[in-house]
């Protein structure tokens, strides 16, 4: 049934069809609409879960460590400083291998006070042992979200499903709502590997010394070494059901660029309507878009842009004292190749900027003219501003 | 449609199913916790000692009737003291320092009126037959006391009463309109039921104290204040001139006659509120003349207030210093007492002389200034041979042991005091028969609530309230975020034209379920209620519940002296303490 949602009620709506069990969570801008709702499926009795209020994101994650602990299917929702709070959790999660699914709204850390778009919230926690998968459209977030339930139970990781501060979270799509059946069948209930139990009691999450914790982390990253290939099954599965696909990337005409631009969330639905039009006007350009972040899909990217001459990565997002995150984990998955491209890092639309199909095609203009970036990260569109002088 | 089964992804957890009690957790422990009961200070406050904590706690569950004999252990007119006494419970209520103390009193009397209303009979523990037999002079409130007291002890008791009815001061001197006397018979039928004699119409003197110990093993002498000790002022003995012991008398007994016009009630005490109230219902216009401020009355405030509400006027800072017959009716003369600071000496003839003078006329005269013994052998005697205890005194003579009680010896004279000299009394007798006079101060001092002046009879009989702290709880030490703001209950009392008209009892039942909101109210200062917040914030189980009194117990092994309980208890029924052990001191831990 098709309705016109916003993108966090579509992800509420795929929580609900997830047939959810423990539901615990704390109110931030711009994710709040997305427990809100849920909130309201637990209290008209179209969901049937637990939906325990706590007093922090720490918390909220930390009750979903508890119940997702007695093998019950678990969700949560935060964005931005939420989500840094809960950071010594985010490790505490995937080092259990509970999966847990979280939708993070990607919104700007303070300060300066800022409630809009930006990824470093959840990119800053990449190195957390979650599976990040970034959404373009509202539907696809209520697609990730089911698929997210899907992979984690699958490979025992935590997944968080990222959308873009009110680009996503506050505007309305039409959406298609899956009916309860199909779900039914592509997500059954959940089958717990972890499970605590009074019947056969055991401890869990003790004390691992130096002799087990190296083979535990290594196991971490064997499923995650898994996980792409999961998903690339998962997502084929998906799309015999309900008749869509993502990929763990999406190449738009990069058979034959020159140019390949690579985004991630909103920027790419932008990007590609630039693409169509310099294609229109004889440009070589293609678009790769980043679905899948962590695992980084390295194969795929390869594939991708090892014959292409020159890459432009759009970051929304950065880290400091390096550059932006895509780029530098772009760079690191091509340098293995013998033949590379050369790879233009562009910082754009932080804190929620617009990056409008001007800002895209300029940031394509600069790559096509200039043979090699004059430096690892171009900050696009920048003010003069004292800088305290 | 195929749904893709995957092969297991690799997973190596931390995880065993060794079960983790090897790990005995309590030897990190430099501090212990542990469960310590203390005092309230309203139990401190009260003279009767009564459990005050404990009652409400009990109330607060609706479990009235074992609140009711929880007071009953240690006095024996909840129905009385419910209505009558000045309550110094609630004026040291730690609640008052949230927001207004609990009204125990409306609490207590409701428990004696619903066990009354419900015929309930009170279980009381009590001790064997003793084969020791006492005499008790006078059916008031210490005598009526002491003799309850003593049979819960196991003694037999006769009680000796000049009146045709007992209840001494209850029953003569307080009007219905605070202690309707069905209240009253309830209680002292429930001392009767007890084994106890009451020998009405039967005045005993001084020649019977002599012969006592041919029948009686130990004499109670609780005779009261029945004589008016006189204004000083001129023609005071003029024939008319009444007491106003003698009016609340006649009023007691149904026969107070018809008053019309302006009556003066001279005094300024319980005494003398009470009759220019009774004036007032009887017909008169009631003068209550004063001669001191006020605010230096020794009648309760609140029922000062209420007089004046019902019509009384009063006349303070006025002395009497004469009265006059004249055509049937009285001239009576008021100076102006100096008030200088409204100290003591205000009335003084010195004090007096510099006063304005008034004469006012009136048609009956009641004095009602003080009161002591009506004859010296009520009074202890003065020197050696004599134990002076708080509220009794005990006497050695010919004919045995002889402890004065009640009014005589107390200096505040209250129904409660009478109840906390009724007790100690019972309880030093019972020392004297079994254990030797030596054991009389050591015993009541561990009897004592609270270390302080107060009696707890159950801790005499070693009932689990001998197992409490003596330390009282202070507001400090309530953990207060588990109390919400709640207003106290609200007497309600019949309207002012209802009362001055009326002899019918001012303050009006309470439904249950106020008694129990009002019950909910209270701290329980120091007690365990079961709420379990122990348990439940206890980080590593070590709470455990069990059959012991308190229901639970700390296990040591995992203890590991955190102190989340004690803090988290919200009425300081638990007690942090460092280890002593040497193993505490400096020991190398892991």
């Amino acid at each position: 049934m098709k309705k016109v949602l916003e993108g966090s009620h579509a992800v509420a709506e795929a929580v609900r069809l997830a047939g959810v069990q423990v539901v615990s969570a704390y109110p931030i801008t711009p994710q709040t609409h997305i427990v809100e709702r849920i909130a309201d499926f637990c209290a008209e009795g179209a969901m049937n879960a637990r939906f325990l209020r706590v007093e922090s994101e720490h918390s909220a994650l930390a009750a979903l460590i508890g119940a997702s602990s007695m093998g019950v299917r678990t969700f949560t929702a935060t964005s931005s400083q939420g989500l840094a709070l809960m950071h010594e959790l985010l490790h505490w999660a995937s080092g259990a291998r509970l999966p847990i699914v979280m939708a993070d709204v990607n919104r700007a850390l303070a300060p300066g006070w800022n409630i809009w778009d930006d990824q470093t919230d959840s990119l800053s926690q990449r190195d957390t042992g979650w599976i990040q998968l970034y959404c373009e459209t509202g539907q696809e977030c209520l697609d990730t979200t089911l698929l997210a339930f899907r992979l984690a139970e699958s490979v025992n990781l935590p997944v968080m499903v990222l959308l873009d501060a009110f680009l996503l979270s506050h505007t309305y799509e039409p959406v298609d709502i899956p009916d309860q059946e199909s779900v039914d069948a592509f997500l059954p209930p959940l089958r717990p590997r972890i499970a605590l139990s009074t019947s056969a009691p055991r401890a869990l999450s003790q004390m691992a010394p130096p002799n087990v914790y190296m083979e535990m982390r290594h196991s971490i990253q064997k499923a995650m070494d898994e996980t792409a290939a999961r998903l690339e099954e998962l997502d084929a599965e998906f799309m015999e059901r309900f008749g869509r696909r993502y990929g763990a990337v999406e190449a738009v005409c990069c058979a034959d660029a020159d140019i390949v631009l690579v985004t991630s969330g909103t920027i790419t639905g932008t990007a590609r309507q630039v693409v169509e039009d310099l294609r229109a006007a004889g440009q070589k350009v293609g678009l790769l878009k980043i679905k899948l972040f962590r695992p980084f899909p390295t194969t795929q990217v390869r594939e991708v842009l090892e014959p292409v001459p020159k890459v432009a990565v759009i970051d929304r997002n950065f880290s400091f004292g390096a550059t932006g995150i895509f780029a530098q984990e772009l760079r690191a998955a091509l340098y293995g190749l013998s033949r590379r491209p050369e790879v233009f890092g562009f910082v754009a639309g932080l804190g929620g900027r617009d990056v409008t199909e001007k800002v895209v095609r300029e940031i394509y203009l600069h790559a096509r003219d200039n043979a090699a970036p004059d430096s690892e990260a171009i900050w696009v569109g920048l003010s003069e501003v004292s800088n305290g002088a | 449609m195929s749904h893709k089964h995957f092969k297991d992804s690799p997973l190596f957890i931390p995880s065993s199913y060794l079960t983790t009690e090897a790990n005995k957790t309590g030897s990190w422990r430099f501090l212990r916790p542990r469960y310590d009961e203390k005092t309230a200070p309203c139990a401190v406050a009260c003279p009767a000692g009564e459990d005050i904590s404990r009652v409400l706690m009990l109330a607060s569950q609706g479990l009235f009737k074992e609140a009711w004999e929880t007071v009953l252990v240690e006095n024996p007119f909840p129905g009385v003291c419910g209505r009558i006494c000045h309550h110094p419970c609630e004026t040291v209520c730690n609640r008052a320092h949230f927001d207004e103390a609990i009204a125990t009193h409306a609490i207590e009397r409701f428990l004696a009126d619903t066990a009354s209303r419900n015929e309930l009979k009170p279980r009381l523990d009590r001790l064997p037959a003793k084969r020791e037999r006492i005499a008790v002079a006078g059916a008031g409130p210490s005598g009526l006391a002491a003799a309850y007291f003593l049979a819960l002890l196991g003694y037999g008791c006769d009680i000796y009463e000049a009146m045709g009815e007992p209840g001494g001061v209850l029953r003569w001197g307080v009007p219905s309109y605070r202690l309707p006397s069905g209240a009253l018979r309830n209680e002292i039928a429930q001392i009767v039921e007890l084994g106890v004699r009451i020998h009405c119409g039967n005045p005993v003197g001084e020649e019977f104290l002599g012969r006592a110990a041919s029948t009686h093993d130990a004499v109670f002498v609780g005779c009261g204040c029945g004589r008016e000790h006189g204004l000083a002022a001129a023609g005071e003995d003029l024939p008319g001139v009444e007491d106003g012991l003698e009016l609340l008398r006649k009023v007691a007994a149904g026969n107070g006659g018809a008053l019309e016009g302006p009556v003066a009630v001279i005094g300024g005490g319980y005494a003398a509120i009470e009759a220019a109230r009774c004036v007032v219902r009887l017909g008169g216009k009631a003068i209550l003349i004063y001669r001191r401020r006020r605010e230096d009355m020794p009648a309760s405030r609140e029922q000062i207030a209420m007089a004046m509400e019902e019509g009384v006027e009063v006349r303070a800072g006025m002395a009497a210093v004469r009265i006059e017959a004249q055509s049937g009716e009285f001239l009576l003369t008021l100076r102006e007492a100096q008030a200088e600071g409204g100290d003591a000496n205000a009335g003084t003839a010195s004090g007096r002389a510099a006063g304005k003078t008034d004469t006012i006329r009136v048609g009956r005269i009641f004095r009602a200034g003080g009161f002591d013994a009506a004859e010296q052998w009520m009074l202890p005697p003065p020197g050696d041979g004599v134990l002076r205890l708080n509220n009794s005194v005990l006497v050695f003579t010919e004919a045995g042991p002889r402890v004065f009680g009640g009014d005589l010896v107390n200096t505040s004279k209250s129904v409660a005091h009478a109840v906390a000299s009724g007790k100690e009394a019972a309880i030093a007798l019972d020392l004297l028969f079994r254990e030797g006079i030596d054991s009389i101060r050591p015993e009541l001092e561990r009897c004592s609530v609270g270390g302080r002046r107060s009696l707890s009879m159950e801790a005499h009989m070693n009932g689990p309230r001998s197992l409490r702290s003596s330390a009282v709880v202070r507001y400090s030490e309530i953990n207060t975020d588990y109390f919400r703001f709640s207003p106290r209950l609200t007497q309600p009392r019949l309207l002012k034209g209802e009362r001055s008209r009326s002899f019918a009892e001012i303050d009006l039942k309470i439904s249950a379920n106020l008694a129990m909101r009002e019950a909910e109210r209270c701290f329980n200062c120091g007690i365990c209620n079961q709420c379990d917040n122990c348990r439940l914030f206890c980080p590593d189980l070590a709470v455990v519940r069990d059959q012991s009194p308190l229901g639970r117990r700390i296990d040591y092994d995992y203890c590991k002296g955190c102190g989340i309980c004690v803090v988290e208890c919200p009425r300081n029924a638990m007690t942090l303490e460092e280890e002593q052990g040497p193993e505490y001191r400096g020991g190398e831990k892991d």
